[in-house]
């Protein structure tokens, strides 16, 4: 056609219509003269280009604008009976480069609309739309269609029925856009006899069934916010295999939420597609559940997928403070209990959780080995104080740097919390290796010496500051998922801190953990209440290997826990490997041909045993964690909470998880205590576990929304509460009681 | 207080990336874009400028025929008298691209606003769309407000009708005017954002 200058009408309202019905709803107060022209020439166009209806009686269908071609369509294979199949539709035939929209019509633009006029007994349906384009329009993107189009709609007809003809009338408005858009209407009239078959335009149905979004049987999505709702991340699992591996476009239906422009970053993992859907900064809608269609590059048809959104939207409200950070707090849900913490505040709890840290079952195994230096160096104060502080360095360096590193992966929008390096099969099988590896040391196996490269191991030896430092770093490693009481808070605030002040909270938490070992350094009050050196020493070390060992043993539990037997045995095996390796290479002091050849084949069985286990140690399976099948708790989740909360019933909720000691005792002690049990049946409190041994989205939400960062958190919900009441971490029943008769 | 918001500036780079430049669009509740143009009379006017008093920001493009609803109904005309009695700055922005069928020039702006009888404080020339990439300008009208300590407090439609038929107008609930109504009385919006209809903005 023409340059759209010069064809477009340059006013509000351009349809025309071959068809009684329509007529202009508002007319312009100027250019009225062009207009009346363009009208005679759309008046001949149509009526030149328009079709010889196939069923002349049917009346007056088509509606043409400059822009589009419209007609009002049936397929009524079976005549207009009850229970059968009918169907109407529009079919929009637009011309080149004109576009219409889809359900969700993207930055701009706005859906086609139909209102239908039916006798009694007969409904219309939704219109089922089929899969849409994406039409980029500069920087903004629209979801619509071109070319030839049908919107079908279903019609049910009811028995009651009874015309000799079906009369249908339709007013349709859509919104036609090239570089400039003008909103049309139509109005549509058709007749279809109730007994006679009527299926003009059966392969345009066809056509459009077959490009509806299919849905996908099978198919289990979820979706949850992250990245401070920034990013909408969308999981589907179970895809059909012939879209594995191929890049799918996203359409979201539901219009408001997300940033239409903007790129999707989308992979598949296996069989499972994982994408990260920006947010839109101007987002109107909060929806729990939302719908979208996946498109695969020259397919017809998307598949259809529907999921809820774990996750908490922000407020939509704009608050009237200047300050984005105050508004962004204010925005954020208020804090069970605890008052808001200064920066100061934080940091002196952060001082005293990091000291309570070395109470923490977890934290005994490395309080022998600090033992193991001190007897080591109690001939020279100013090497004590050495390595105190050597210690102390590594102790805060580590924090710093598994904090930096947590920063970073949050900012990558990973849906982990304190203690996620525990949450990795891969992980926990290294400590195990780790601790084994300590402990045969201890235990006389091998030397250091003989194994390391000499290089190394004088390193070792002439520099006790190194050796104390790595201890502290080791500390920190088995410590860091024990969250001592108050740190759940310290935690919480440093995620809302800029990096800087965050890490420096998660320094004066180091420097809490390595504080009463540098007093113990430092004053000699304290290093000569130590044992002093004697051949004792080689005894207590050999002795120290148990702890270790036992370690390795809660280890193997907790990778047991994420990966199953399988796991537990490729574990198993290797550190088998790992000490006929070092057992191999450590008792040969000869040269030659047999130290090649028993150090070869101690490394070559570790090679390959290593090999065998490390694919079944990656990313738990869906097996469920089945801690201990306890009637009496049930599996958390936040629906259940409330549900139990709208029957009027308190709730109890154990977050918990295999690798945290902390919780276990809690768990053994007041958890299993007889007495807490029955006081807990007798006020119908309903008791539920949320399992984080594995990354758990919706678990990370709901510590995110306590102001939590790890377990355990006990939390207990009353009906008519919105934020539960937070108990200490570590359990007492009388604790437990106090906050259960708590109004 | 205690809240997981795990963004630090300095992280932000590290986030995923964000696509074209409307993904980074105003947000309601930060800061609003700061920006400065020349407006129709050729007069240089910055965001700046307006600090203490609250600013609408209005995306107009005089071809659109759902501009054109807002004008022909007298709707945003009316919408603009109550906001400069109200001591509030109206700029009326018009993003078009200079080499889109419906641009216009700074002489057609000053004739058409003076047709219309509109009353914007002044109308900003972006053919650039410097202004409204800033703002994540999407459609015509496309309404922003921003308060006395420019903090963008408003961003959607005119109202909640999106047709264009003037008729809705008398039905519609003019989400301008209640904005502006909630941010004179220190209270906060309490519809933020909304859906923005009309044509896209031509960039």
């Amino acid at each position: 056609m023409g340059k759209p200058a010069a064809f477009r009408p340059g006013d509000g309202f351009a349809a025309q219509s071959a068809d009684r019905f329509a007529e202009p709803k508002f007319v312009p107060r100027h250019k009225a003269k062009m207009r009346h022209l363009l009208h005679l020439l759309i008046l001949t166009l149509a009526a030149a280009a328009m079709p010889i209806p196939a069923q002349a009686a049917l009346g007056a269908s088509v509606v043409t604008t400059g822009e589009v071609r419209a007609e009002l369509v049936v397929q009524a294979p079976e005549g207009v009976t009850p229970g059968k199949p009918l169907w109407m539709g529009l079919v929009i035939d637009h011309q080149p480069e004109w576009h219409t929209y889809w359900k969700n019509p993207g930055d701009s633009g706005l859906p086609t609309t139909l209102a239908w006029q039916l006798p009694a007994g007969v409904t219309a349906g939704e219109i089922a739309w089929p899969t849409p384009k994406k039409l980029p329009v500069g920087p903004l993107m629209n979801y619509g269609y071109d070319g030839k189009l049908l919107l079908p709609v279903p019609l049910n007809v009811s028995p009651s029925f009874a015309g000799q003809a079906l009369d249908v009338r339709l007013s349709a408005q859509w919104l036609v856009c090239k570089d400039v858009c003008i909103p049309q209407q139509g109005e549509f009239a058709l007749t279809i006899p109730a007994q006679a078959s009527t299926a003009p335009h059966a392969a345009l149905f066809a056509a459009a069934q077959a490009a509806a979004p299919q849905p996908a049987p099978g198919a289990q999505a979820r979706a949850e916010l992250v990245d401070g709702a920034k990013t909408l991340r969308v999981t589907v699992a179970g895809l059909p295999p012939s879209l594995h591996g191929r890049e799918l476009a996203f359409f979201a239906e539901t219009a408001g939420v997300v940033e239409h422009a903007a790129r999707v970053n989308a992979r598949w993992e296996g069989g499972v597609w994982q994408a990260q859907v920006p947010i839109s900064s101007q987002r109107f809608e909060s929806p729990s559940q939302m719908q979208a269609v996946l498109v695969a590059p020259g397919a017809k048809a998307g598949v259809e997928v529907g999921f809820a959104i774990a996750g908490t939207w922000p407020a939509l409200v704009a608050p009237t403070a200047a300050a984005s950070t105050e508004s962004a707090l204010a925005a954020a849900p208020a804090q069970p209990s605890t008052p808001p913490l200064g920066f100061g505040l934080a940091l002196a709890f952060a001082l005293i959780g990091g000291a309570l840290l070395n109470l923490m079952p977890c934290v005994f195994p490395i309080l022998s080995l600090k033992l193991l230096g001190f007897a080591g160096h109690a001939h020279s104060r100013r090497a004590l104080l050495a390595g105190g502080l050597a210690y102390s360095a590594g102790v805060v360096l580590s924090f710093v740097g598994l904090a930096a590193l947590l920063l970073l992966l949050r900012a990558g929008g990973e849906q982990i919390g304190w203690g996620f390096q525990l949450q990795s099969p891969l992980f926990i099988a290294a400590l195990a290796v780790l601790f084994t590896l300590i402990a045969l040391n201890l235990a006389g196996l091998y030397e250091f010496g003989t194994l390391l490269p000499s290089g190394l191991a004088s390193m070792r030896l002439r520099h006790p500051l190194a050796d104390s430092a790595l201890t502290g770093v080791l500390a920190v490693a088995v410590a860091s998922p024990c969250t001592a009481p108050f740190m759940g808070a310290a935690l919480g605030l440093a995620f809302t801190l800029p990096p800087g002040q965050a890490l420096s909270l998660f320094a004066a938490l180091g420097m809490g953990m390595a504080l009463p070992y540098l007093a113990a350094s430092a004053w000699p009050a304290v290093a000569r209440a130590m044992p002093k050196p004697g051949a004792w020493m080689a005894t207590f070390k050999t002795a120290m290997a148990f702890p270790m060992l036992a370690t390795v043993v809660w280890l193997t539990w907790v990778l047991g826990q994420q990966t199953g037997i399988d796991g537990v045995t490729a574990l198993l095996s290797v550190l088998v490997a790992l000490a006929f390796a070092l057992w191999a290479w450590g008792r040969i002091d000869s040269g030659g041909l047999a130290r090649v050849a028993w150090g070869t084949t101690g490394v070559l069985l570790l090679g390959a045993v290593l090999a065998w286990a490390l694919p079944s140690w990656h990313e738990a399976k869906a097996a469920a964690p089945a801690s201990n099948p306890d009637a009496r708790w049930q599996p958390w989740s936040r629906e259940r909470v409330a549900a139990l909360n709208a029957e009027g019933r308190i709730v109890f909720v154990d977050f918990t998880a295999a690798w945290c000691v902390t919780c276990l005792l809690n768990k053994r002690t007041t958890l299993g205590d007889a007495a807490v049990l029955a006081d807990l049946d007798a006020k119908r409190v309903a008791l539920l576990r949320a399992d984080w041994t594995r990354r758990d989205a919706a678990i990370s939400e709901e510590l995110a929304r306590l102001g939590r960062n790890g377990v355990p958190v006990y939390a207990i919900y009353k009906p008519g509460r919105p934020l539960p009441t937070l108990l200490p971490e570590l359990l007492s029943p009388q604790l437990l009681r106090d906050a259960l008769a708590a109004p | 207080m205690i809240r997981l918001k795990f963004l630090g500036p300095a992280l932000l780079g590290l986030s995923f990336a964000t696509g074209p430049a409307l993904a980074a669009g105003a947000a309601v509740g930060q800061a609003a874009p700061a920006f400065s143009a020349v407006d129709a009379g050729g007069k240089a006017v910055s965001l700046a400028d307006f600090k203490g008093k609250t600013v609408v920001l209005e995306w107009v493009n005089p071809e659109c025929p759902y501009v054109r609803k807002h004008y022909d109904s007298s709707n945003m005309q009316a919408t603009q008298r109550a906001a400069i009695a109200k001591d509030v700055i109206w700029l009326s922005v018009n993003s078009t691209h200079a080499s889109h069928v419906d641009f216009k020039t700074p002489a057609q702006m000053l004739a058409w606003t003076q047709q219309q009888g509109a009353a914007p404080s002044t109308t900003l020339m972006d053919s650039e769309g410097r202004i409204g990439r800033a703002y994540g300008a999407r459609t015509t009208p496309h309404m922003y407000v921003v308060d006395a300590k420019g903090t963008l407090v408003y961003a959607g439609g005119i109202d909640d009708k999106p047709s264009a038929n003037p008729a809705d107008v008398k039905s519609a609930k003019n989400f301008v005017d209640a904005a502006l109504a909630d941010v004179l009385a220190g209270s906060p919006v309490a519809q933020a954002v909304t859906r923005a209809y009309g044509c896209s903005v031509k960039y």
